[in-house]
């Protein structure tokens, strides 16, 4: 067995993030030597699943000031915690039962990562499951009533079928739906092109006069962290949103991955570049590098297990962006199904595995009173998606951080328990609290290093992650890359598939 | 293909399930081989090295009316590709794990994988412990160094299916795999049966089309 040290690697990819791994799939029939490793014991990078064991020792090795791998997640995640109310804690199952996403997004149908999925046959090995319904929370009016989560109508039908919005209000609200169309073409681009950079609810109270409440419809579908979406962006993701509609299926715009999301499609993709023969390594990061040691110019790479290799590109992440973007997350197990969640949204469609819920902003307020300025998203999980064991389901939350962040999402989840609930009010039994940065930044390339930006805390899959993968790719294959045949393989020989046997 | 049953083999009453098999092992047991046995019926004696892993796929009838098909990763044996196991063994139904009975520090790696499974994988995962190269033995006894008894003691105490199998003549090669299949729960397949909750990524108006004039 030649060691690693006597290869010359074609390139050492550090980290198992969905960037690299998408960059290790799409080099998986190359024939290139890959050496691709992570500093961390698990696959996944910042998109990982956890365990509530692993979850337990990330919390743990977060908290260490000594611990040099906390880079090994582009040191993305800081103050990390867990809470297991002592009462409840026994209706916790067996630890591998869960698997916690770290960075759960939905995938719109028409994303191109769908599509490069099936060309490059990955999608043979993942279960993809139904994202239902976007709904709002109301707070209740008075003390007599109580708070209620309001489903928001996503196609035309169901706009003229809701009884959530007023006859006067829906005009408005279908002619936006019209533009949204084709807004990208005249002559609808001279109506929002000036607005471009204004916030969208703006536009959207100017040009279709909508109220707050419809505004909130608006912005809760583009997933906007903070609510201040601009027009331009706001714009793009509703058509993408739109567009998406049914396209795999009634009633649905978006998918998610069995297993832990993202975190599976990184996984799937590393199986399959070692399928084509690359060296996976974990608990393995750089210590040092060298370059320019030969006349070929390859890079010495020293790994903190002691063993230097030599390469002729290292692709690895680079730290986040100055301008970074933090959000506070917190996981929380809940000890019911949450049911009513979940039904298919239309008669003969799949039945949903992910409910979206958003509190509008100013809906909450922070312990010290003062109102919460951002919206709070909720994704409700059932135990379809292999997150959590049945009879219990897992609440992902997402607000940005300030001083008071996880106080209000504490408090969502309470409110939101207390909404969906009947007389008997669900309990959370375990909560993981963490910050997560991230931002707006694109690929760098510093000699024979190639750098992919800090994965972003979107909350949907976001197509230009895609395109640094791609420019990664070209960077390595070099005068190889012709770009046709780019994630396009056919089935390894030995496989047989059989959809029939499915439909 | 020559796997795949007549179309209409899953009709009324037909039960279809789907199950993820890993094997694990040290290098040079014959893992591969056990595969290429149970998947094309052939043996190969100067077989390369697994490099990484791979992938293949065998349907088996149980009975007239239950397919089981396993989805096979088949991992390389070498030290240098272990960080490859956990994502192989990550929600994997069942596990093959694979030592030679002609050398005897093979068991105890095997030993070593059925540790490891049984504290990171699935908490119902079936485990096989499979001592191979029987055919080795056969007519040189000398040659066995470690008894079935031993082995089969120590899977009995770990909870584990147990087979001898020689992947060159065949032996016990089907049996080990119906063995497995008989023992997964098959109301339990991740996709059994009909098209369940799982989104086939193929656009919606492709599968209208596919439908044909028999729109049930």
């Amino acid at each position: 067995m030649d060691s690693l040290s006597d290869t010359i690697w074609d390139v050492v990819i550090c980290g198992t993030g969905l960037q690299q791994s998408l960059l290790a799939l799409a080099l998986s029939r190359s024939g290139k030597n890959i050496l691709h490793i992570d500093p961390n014991e698990y696959y996944g990078g910042p998109e990982a699943a956890f365990s509530l064991q692993e979850a337990e020792s990330w919390v743990a090795t977060l908290s260490d000031p000594t611990n040099q791998n906390n880079a090994g997640n582009g040191g993305v995640f800081r103050a990390a915690s867990i809470t297991k109310p002592e009462a409840t804690s026994p209706a916790l199952k067996f630890s591998r039962s869960y698997s916690l996403a770290l960075s759960p997004q939905l995938i719109h149908s028409r994303s191109e990562l769908l599509a490069q999925l099936v060309s490059s046959r990955a999608h043979r090995q993942i279960d993809f499951l139904a994202v239902g319904a976007f709904f709002i929370f109301k707070a209740p009016e008075d003390l007599d009533h109580k708070a209620v989560l309001t489903r928001i109508p996503s196609t035309r039908e169901d706009v003229f079928l809701s009884k959530a919005i007023p006859v006067k209000a829906k005009r408005g609200l279908m002619k936006f739906l019209k533009f949204v169309v084709d807004y990208d073409s005249e002559p609808q681009t001279e109506a929002w092109q000036p607005h471009a950079d204004a916030p969208l609810t703006e536009f959207l109270r100017k040009e279709f006069t909508m109220e707050a409440e419809l505004q909130t419809y608006i912005v809760t579908l583009t997933l906007s962290l903070d609510g201040r979406i601009s027009t331009r962006d706001g714009l793009a993701i509703i058509h993408r949103h739109l567009s998406s509609m049914g396209v795999f299926g009634p009633g649905f715009t978006a998918i998610y991955p069995k297993w832990g999301g993202i975190s599976e499609i990184a996984q799937v993709a590393c199986r399959a570049c070692a399928v084509g023969g690359a060296v996976y390594m974990l608990g393995t990061g750089i210590k040092s590098m060298q370059t320019g040691y030969s006349a070929e110019m390859e890079l010495e790479l020293e790994l903190t297990n002691g063993v230097t290799v030599k390469t002729r590109r290292l692709v690895q992440t680079d730290e986040p962006a100055s301008e970074k973007v933090v959000v506070s997350r917190l996981v929380s197990i809940i000890d019911s199904p949450l049911n009513s969640l979940f039904a298919a949204v239309v008669e003969g469609a799949q039945k949903p595995a992910v409910a979206v819920i958003a509190f509008p902003s100013g809906s909450l307020k922070t312990s010290a009173g003062k109102t919460w300025e951002f919206p709070v998203y909720v994704f409700a999980h059932s135990s379809d998606t292999g997150e959590c064991p049945v009879g219990q389901s897992i609440l992902y939350l997402t607000t940005p951080s300030i001083t008071g962040s996880k106080e209000v999402l504490e408090q969502a989840v309470q409110s939101f328990l207390d909404a969906v609930s009947g007389e008997q009010v669900p309990h959370g039994v375990y909560q993981l609290y963490y910050e997560h940065l991230g931002g707006p930044a694109g690929s760098r390339t510093e000699g024979q290093v190639f750098k992919f930006p800090a994965a972003s805390p979107s909350l949907s899959f976001n197509d230009s992650t895609l395109k640094v993968v791609r420019e990664a790719w070209k960077e390595v294959l070099n005068e190889a890359a012709t770009g046709a045949d780019y994630m396009a393989f056919p089935d390894r020989e030995g496989a047989v598939y059989d959809e029939e046997m499915y439909d | 293909m020559a796997a795949r049953g007549p179309p209409g083999a899953r009709g009324m009453g037909n039960r279809f399930a789907q199950f993820k098999l890993v094997l694990l092992g040290e290098s040079a047991v014959g893992k591969s081989s056990i595969v290429l046995r149970f998947v094309k019926d052939q043996f190969d004696s100067y077989r390369e090295s697994t490099i990484g892993a791979a992938f293949l796929t065998q349907t088996i009838s149980l009975d007239e009316t239950t397919t089981v098909k396993f989805e096979i990763w088949d991992t390389a044996g070498q030290e240098r590709y272990k960080s490859l196991a956990p994502m192989y063994y990550r929600n994997a139904n069942c596990a093959v794990v694979v030592y030679d009975i002609t050398q005897a520090s093979s068991l105890d790696k095997a030993k070593a994988w059925v540790k490891e499974l049984q504290r990171q994988a699935n908490e119902n995962i079936i485990i096989a412990l499979a001592g191979n190269k029987l055919d080795l033995v056969t007519d040189e006894p000398d040659k066995r160094a470690i008894t079935a008894e031993e082995a089969e003691s120590y899977a009995n105490e770990a909870g584990l299916l147990f087979f001898e199998t020689s992947a060159k003549t065949a032996e016990n090669v089907a049996e080990l795999f119906t063995a497995i299949a008989k023992r997964l729960p098959l109301d339990q397949s991740p996709r059994l049966g009909g098209r369940g909750e799982r989104v086939t990524l193929a656009p919606e108006s492709a599968n209208t089309e596919a439908g044909g004039p028999c729109a049930c």
